[in-house]
């Protein structure tokens, strides 16, 4: 029982990470309809930075996520505007999937070019500590990387609820033409929106750093992930898929230690091939209008 | 013209351009040269998985090329490496081999990075007839392919790392020697294959297994796993690791205050500057670990090799990657062949290294018939911050310390 | 109609002949090259049934092409011997028929989704199988890989089988595609591509043709699957079901021209021998991924529809400019090039 319940407590905690990782993921996709398959890379950008900002410069990683969001911002604003905008509306959803792979596997060249194919991990002083309560563990790293995760999360949720750009985005979501016709600038919210998606990947990124080992290969099996968790939450709902990425986490620790590691990974896709036969539009998603 | 004759002339100039390159390049293969430099091709892993230990491989190449030269090269003749990319990828290093026998007519052929590259590579030589010494595939695969001219140049096959350890173990008096222990190892072609190995024969000795499991390779996080071996309280954990799960265990392990009196990771715990960086200098001291090649080793030529290697590349004796020292071995060997038979001639070079003892960096090297190395590996400890070999005794630099103290100590 | 087939088929027979000619006049290596590339100028073939024709872009067509590698691996390390070396090639219908069918409730539980979550779902199944071919040690060894038999082809020809096994299975992709594209199957296929709804709204069977797609399509990816783990030699889980592969298909499709007949070959067949010789040529280049980064940017950006179709519509509209339409001109544009 001991183990069981150790187990949900380090899966709900690793769970907080995806959820920020793949909150910029479901936005991508609701505000434009982009499956943005460099977010994984993004991550590992956003790792790699705050890495070199903490092996160079001394700067703590999650003190260093307020340098590197903003950079990132820009970074997404500008990919949007080169690679994205120019994609036609009715084949945007196809094409951006492969557009945004070309853009990951160039992350991927950038930084195997520059950092080459070591495995790194943020090691800040505290990195092997943890917390002792009633007899469970509860690493102080991740514990940390669980709060900035639901700070973050918060933070969005706050500028999509109650600012003028979040009810831009929220209409655009909703019904793109209406919202166009009623004066929503799609193109800007486009732009910011993917800014957004790729600052929480910065954040995310230096969270991630700090928990795993990375290199710039790393990103597949992140991306991988990360698709299950916004599919099973719905595509587009910021809801669905923090609550996809807590229950998978914890689903999969657990299965990793009362059943067996190896089958462990497989948990991601298993429950969602189960969760699409039932519903294909995923947990919170929006009903298929034409497409899923 | 119509659409259809238009999309005619479009297949036909598709094929009159390969034809063309096709015909371009057959008319430039040369001859190879034959009292000209020696011509030597490798195909090397630049990008992608196996990159950095394919960097460490090229540096070592590329070092012993540059002693051989300097020395008047092999049999008076100057040695020119070509070395080509194969991107960590089997497709390209087939190719990359073909072309370097039948393109390039390379003399000599040396082997890639990693047993996975190192297997279809092989094939490929045998059917040309070259001889096939290679420095990092040591798996069982390779021997598997039963072909005559691979030449492992490491001292053991790469499962039988953690013979030393048990070796050592087993010497210990009864009451010294654990009596539970666990095996969490990595799926992978050499981590899991060691540990079990290790297993059944620790298992035929009486020490009980209270764990095992095998974990897949994309697993970032090991902590839950830890925790079910730590909650089986056994006195010795044997590891078959690579590098990251062997820095995420251990600092799993850290983490969960839990500590074996016995640990040893068949890799990554051999890193002699990345480990301590990774898990904590003071969490390394007593940790066990196996290697074919450590600076501090008194191989034949190794005290040559590192200071040529700092004199090239800088640096200092503990930087220096096994892989390096692997492909210089390789380079030692020929020039070895070359010096005892007066040719390099890949049936003379064949024929030559099935018999005898040939001195390396890695150590005296022989082989069997298939290629597979008849030595043993070297078992390592951390040591006040430093990686020691301490087994066998005839290599060893200091005497074993057991039990492992706790971590931070 | 006659006239077209006439036209076409001397095409065809043109290059598959240039094709089959090759390796007489050239050396080993280039002949390997060719295997290569002919494997991808198949699997672009196979894929484009289903993201060409019905339209539905499919991520995770190389977990196919893994089954048919393991199966041709299993089968002749554990229950047969490859005799004179030809015997795996004469169980690759067998292969194809059991790769089809087991895709059939695959295919099933994934086009109740569309579009993104589609392709979202068919990349999951590749890493499901890549997962799987890791974990049933028994069957696969897992990370140990399975070494198959080498045959006692002789050394001068020795890629020839191999050369011609991918050429031959070329051939039968083109035929299915040619077959589906002029069918009733066919017509469903574009329907479907074009408005789904408005499709199965119309009474087509669309479930029915969508599984037939991707059986077909699974069935020769399988097929060559198996050529190709033959050739190697030997396979592990990472490399026999590569997400790197499935984007080269994709990739070598839409350079061609996704929906057009020798759109996927023809992508194949600039791609392929340029990948190799830049790798070969260019010595350790870090550059390759960013390099090829930079290629699939270019072709989605500015070529998205491919190189057949956007050089048949600009001849087509200056052929246009310069001639008044004729009547036997608009009846002789097929619905695919």
């Amino acid at each position: 029982m001991h183990l069981f319940v150790q187990a949900c407590i380090l899966g709900l905690l690793t769970g907080g990470v995806y959820a920020l990782m793949a909150s910029g993921l479901t936005l991508a996709f609701g505000i434009m309809r982009v499956i943005n398959v460099a977010q994984g890379a993004l991550i590992v950008l956003g790792a790699f930075l705050s890495y070199t900002l903490f092996t160079r410069f001394q700067i703590d990683p999650f003190v260093g996520v307020f340098v590197i969001a903003p950079a990132m911002f820009v970074l997404g604003v500008c990919l949007q505007l080169a690679f994205l905008r120019v994609l036609r509306e009715g084949e945007r959803e196809e094409l951006s999937l492969l557009v945004t792979w070309a853009i990951a596997l160039g992350i991927e060249g950038v930084l195997s070019y520059v950092y080459d194919t070591t495995y790194r991990s943020t090691n800040t002083g505290y990195a092997n500590r943890s917390w002792d309560v009633g007899g469970f563990l509860f690493p102080e790293v991740r514990v940390f990387a669980f709060a900035l995760s639901i700070g973050i999360i918060a933070l969005l949720y706050v500028v999509l609820a109650r600012t003028r750009f979040g009810r831009s985005v929220r209409a655009t979501v909703q019904n793109p033409v209406s919202a166009r016709l009623l004066g929503v600038d799609a193109a800007r919210v486009s732009a910011i929106g993917f800014g957004l998606s790729a600052a929480t990947a910065a954040a995310a990124g230096a969270v991630f750093g700090i928990v795993f080992s990375f290199n710039p290969g790393s990103h597949y099996d992140l991306i991988s992930r990360l698709l299950t968790i916004i599919v099973l939450g719905g595509l587009g709902s910021l809801g669905g898929a923090v609550l996809a990425a807590l229950f998978m986490g914890t689903a999969e620790a657990v299965f990793q230690v009362e059943i067996s590691p190896t089958w462990s990974p497989l948990t991601f896709f298993v429950l969602l091939i189960a969760i699409l036969l039932v519903r294909p539009q995923g947990l919170f998603g929006v009903a298929a209008r034409g497409s899923a | 013209m119509s659409q259809r004759m238009f999309k005619a002339v479009l297949l036909l100039l598709v094929i009159a351009a390969i034809a063309t390159a096709v015909a371009a390049t057959a008319s430039a293969t040369s001859r190879g040269a034959g009292a000209g430099p020696i011509k030597i091709g490798i195909s090397l892993s630049a990008s992608g998985d196996f990159s950095d230990p394919g960097k460490a491989a090229k540096r070592g190449y590329l070092l012993w090329q540059s002693v051989v030269n300097s020395h008047g090269g092999l049999l008076g003749r100057q040695v020119q490496l070509k070395i080509v990319d194969d991107a960590s990828s089997p497709n390209q290093v087939v190719t990359n081999y073909q072309n370097l026998i039948t393109r390039d007519h390379v003399d000599l052929v040396f082997g890639p990075f990693s047993t996975l590259l190192t297997a279809p590579a092989a094939r490929i030589a045998n059917r040309y007839g070259y001889a096939f010494v290679e420095p990092s595939g040591g798996g069982p695969a390779v021997f598997q392919e039963k072909l005559p001219n691979v030449f492992f140049a490491q001292p053991a096959p790469v499962i039988n790392c953690g013979d030393p350890f048990t070796k050592f173990l087993l010497s210990l008096p009864k009451s010294q020697r654990p009596k539970t222990a666990a095996y969490p190892s990595l799926d992978d072609p050499f981590s899991s294959p060691i540990a079990d190995r290790m297993r059944s024969q620790f298992q035929a000795a009486g020490v009980k297994t209270v764990y095992k499991t095998i974990y897949p390779p994309e697993t970032t996080d090991l902590t839950p796993i830890v925790e079910k071996v730590a909650s089986n309280h056994p006195d010795m954990v044997v590891a078959g690791t690579q590098s990251e799960d062997a820095y995420a265990q251990v600092k799993a392990m850290v983490q969960l205050k839990f500590s074996p009196k016995f640990l040893f990771l068949s890799n990554g715990a051999s890193s002699p500057t990345e480990f301590p960086d990774k898990v904590g200098k003071k969490n390394t001291t007593g940790i066990f670990s196996c290697g074919d090649w450590f600076p501090n080793s008194n191989a034949p030529g190794n005290n040559q090799f590192i200071a040529a290697y700092l004199k090239k590349y800088g640096g200092n004796a503990y930087g220096i990657d096994s892989g390096s020292a692997e492909a210089y071995a390789v380079g030692q060997i020929i020039q070895a062949v070359a010096k005892k038979t007066g040719s390099i001639d890949n049936k003379t070079i064949i024929k030559t290294l099935h018999s005898g003892t040939w001195p390396t960096v890695e150590g005296n090297l022989s082989w069997d018939r298939y290629g597979s190395p008849k030595g043993s590996d070297l078992l390592v400890e951390w040591i006040g911050g430093r990686l020691v070999p301490v087994y066998p005794p005839s290599v060893a630099l200091h005497k074993p310390v057991v039990p492992k103290p706790g971590w931070g100590r | 109609m006659s006239r077209i087939r006439l036209a076409g088929a001397t095409r065809a027979a043109i290059v598959i002949g240039a094709l089959a000619l090759f390796p007489f006049l050239v050396g080993q290596q280039w002949v390997q090259i060719g295997v290569l590339t002919l494997m991808y100028a198949g699997l672009a073939t196979a894929w484009n049934l289903v993201g060409g024709y019905a339209g539905y872009v499919s991520l995770g067509h190389v977990a196919f092409f893994g089954v048919g590698a393991y199966a041709v691996a299993v089968a002749f390390t554990r229950w047969f011997s490859i005799g004179g070396g030809y015997r795996p090639f004469y169980v690759l219908p067998l292969i194809g028929i059991g790769v089809a069918l087991v895709s059939v409730p695959i295919g099933w539980i994934a086009f109740r989704t569309r579009a993104a979550t589609f392709a979202i779902v068919t990349l999951t199944l590749l890493f499901v199988v890549q997962q799987l071919a890791f974990n049933l040690h028994s069957l696969t060894q897992g990370s140990l890989g399975i070494l198959l038999p080498q045959p006692s082809f002789p050394n001068s020809e020795y890629e020839q089988p191999f050369y011609y096994a991918m050429l031959g299975l070329l051939v039968l992709g083109l035929l299915v595609s040619r077959w589906v594209a002029t069918s009733k199957l066919g017509l469903t296929l574009f329907a479907i591509r074009d408005d789904e709804d408005r499709a199965r709204g119309l009474g087509e069977r669309v479930t029915l043709a969508k599984l037939m797609a991707f059986a077909l399509s699974t069935g020769l990816a399988g097929m060559i699957g198996a050529v190709w783990a033959y050739h190697l030699g030997q396979i592990y889980p990472q490399f026999a079901v590569d997400p790197l592969i499935t984007i080269g298909m994709v990739l070598m499709v839409y350079l061609g021209g996704k929906g057009s007949l020798w759109g996927p070959v023809l992508g194949a067949l600039i791609l392929v021998p340029a990948q190799q010789e830049l790798a070969y040529d260019y010595g350790s280049s870090e550059l390759y991924l960013i390099a090829y980064a930079g290629v699939f940017l270019a072709v989605m950006l500015v070529m998205p529809r491919g190189i057949l179709p956007s050089l048949t519509e600009q001849w087509r509209r200056r052929s246009a400019r310069s001639r008044p339409t004729r009547p036997s001109q608009r009846a002789e544009e097929p619905a695919t090039s």
